[in-house]
């Protein structure tokens, strides 16, 4: 009966001292880190009608600094473009009685930059899953190329960016990692080139790259 | 070494970033795509014009002097407005007949026009819809360019010796070698159907 007992208040203790054992060895909660990632773009909306194919263009500088308990802050800098070219599309000025028909190139190309809270969820694990949301602006420039003429206008705007991804370590005590994280941006932006008028530019970013992570 | 690895993906981030961003210069457009702009006179009537004239020659003005054309394809060019005009509505009728509406083709090449899109309506020097003449809003461009014009006949101002415009079509990026016929007649119908606008009721 002792010996019944000794075994089971060893099997009942023992995993838990030693999963303690693998917290305490395992992994570590990382004081900051650095991203850089390609990031690829999907408009959405009205900037879909604008520009309708995805965009491989672009990349993202960011920082995030763990204040407690996985709550992060930090910044992005990115750098985008999308693009594409349509055949014989008509632009009219109807107060003008112009009207323009012609093969013509659309791009837009921006500089997004914000503040970015977030939250991590096991900041410690080799595999960190966080939610966040950046606030900030945008400069785009959105351009409309017909022959030699480059007709282009560019605007400011205020954006908000809620985003899902994920840091994974290389291994539990590297300091490079990688990221993969996907969000919904929305801006005040808008287009206003002849008949195609837009607003409240909107895409979806895919953004897979490259961390530094700071203990 | 890390460091390193950051700093090679960095730079090669932006070479590929960079590299989606390529497109045709705009000599090279110029070569390949054909634009076709139109204006109209808003406050023109189209419908009570009932009759047009279509100058018989196409002039091809240079740097240096300024020809007749001729052939086919000119033959093609004229044979396309005069088909869209009927289809419209209105009756061709060959000078000395008197018509209400005139149409004239003129080329341009190898010169640099910039073209105002903007602000540039007004009444011409008088003219007879058979001679061709220096538009005064073009200052030059590269490649070639084919204006119509369509001239308000039955309106002509005698007193200030005025003619109206009441339809201009540019079709630009021409006579480069890359465009055969049928691309300029598909250009013209395409300046016609840009222009819903020039139709008369009454044939």
């Amino acid at each position: 009966m002792k010996k019944l007992i000794i075994i089971v208040i060893m099997a009942v203790t023992l995993p838990c001292i030693l999963q303690a054992q693998e917290k305490a060895s395992l992994g570590y909660t990382p004081h900051s880190y650095y991203t850089f990632s390609w990031n690829t773009a999907f408009p959405l909306g009205d900037f879909h009608n604008w520009v309708s194919q995805p965009s491989p263009a672009g990349f993202d500088i960011g920082g995030r600094y763990l204040l407690m308990k996985g709550v992060t802050v930090g910044f992005n800098i990115s750098w985008q473009r999308v693009s594409k070219i349509y055949d014989a599309q008509t632009y009219t000025i109807p107060d003008k009685g112009i009207a323009i028909t012609a093969e013509n190139y659309r791009f837009t190309w921006m500089v997004p930059f914000q503040v970015v809270i977030g939250y991590h969820f096991i900041p410690d694990k080799l595999v960190s899953p966080y939610v966040s949301l950046g606030i900030g602006g945008d400069y785009m420039e959105h351009h409309l190329l017909i022959q030699e003429y480059d007709i282009y206008e560019d605007r400011w705007d205020f954006s908000l960016t809620p985003e899902v991804g994920a840091l994974v370590k290389f291994g539990n005590y590297s300091n490079w990692g990688a990221l993969v994280a996907f969000n919904y941006k929305w801006t005040t932006n808008q287009i206003e080139f002849y008949n195609n008028n837009t607003k409240d530019l909107q895409m979806l970013n895919l953004r897979i790259g490259f961390t530094y992570i700071v203990r | 070494m890390k460091t390193k690895l950051f700093s090679i993906f960095l730079v090669l981030g932006l070479v590929v970033t960079l590299s989606c961003t390529k497109y045709p210069p705009a000599s090279d457009r110029l070569l390949e795509d054909l634009a076709v702009i139109t204006q109209y006179d808003t406050k023109a009537n189209f419908s009570s014009y009932k009759t047009y004239s279509i100058a018989s020659t196409i002039k091809k003005i240079t740097d240096k002097d300024t020809t007749d054309m001729s052939g086919a394809t000119v033959t093609a060019v004229l044979n396309e407005i005069a088909a869209n005009m009927n289809a419209r509505g209105y009756t061709q009728v060959v000078p000395p007949a008197k018509a209400d509406l005139g149409l004239t083709v003129v080329y341009f090449q190898n010169t640099y026009v910039y073209t105002y899109y903007y602000n540039w309506w007004g009444y011409y020097y008088p003219y007879y819809p058979y001679y061709p003449y220096y538009p005064v809003y073009y200052s030059s461009y590269t490649a070639g360019m084919a204006v119509i014009e369509m001239q308000d006949l039955k309106n002509y101002d005698q007193t200030n010796e005025r003619l109206a415009t009441r339809w201009t079509a540019f079709i630009r990026g021409l006579l480069t070698g890359t465009h055969t016929t049928s691309d300029i007649t598909a250009s013209i119908d395409q300046a016609f159907i840009q222009t819903p606008q020039i139709v008369t009721t009454v044939k």
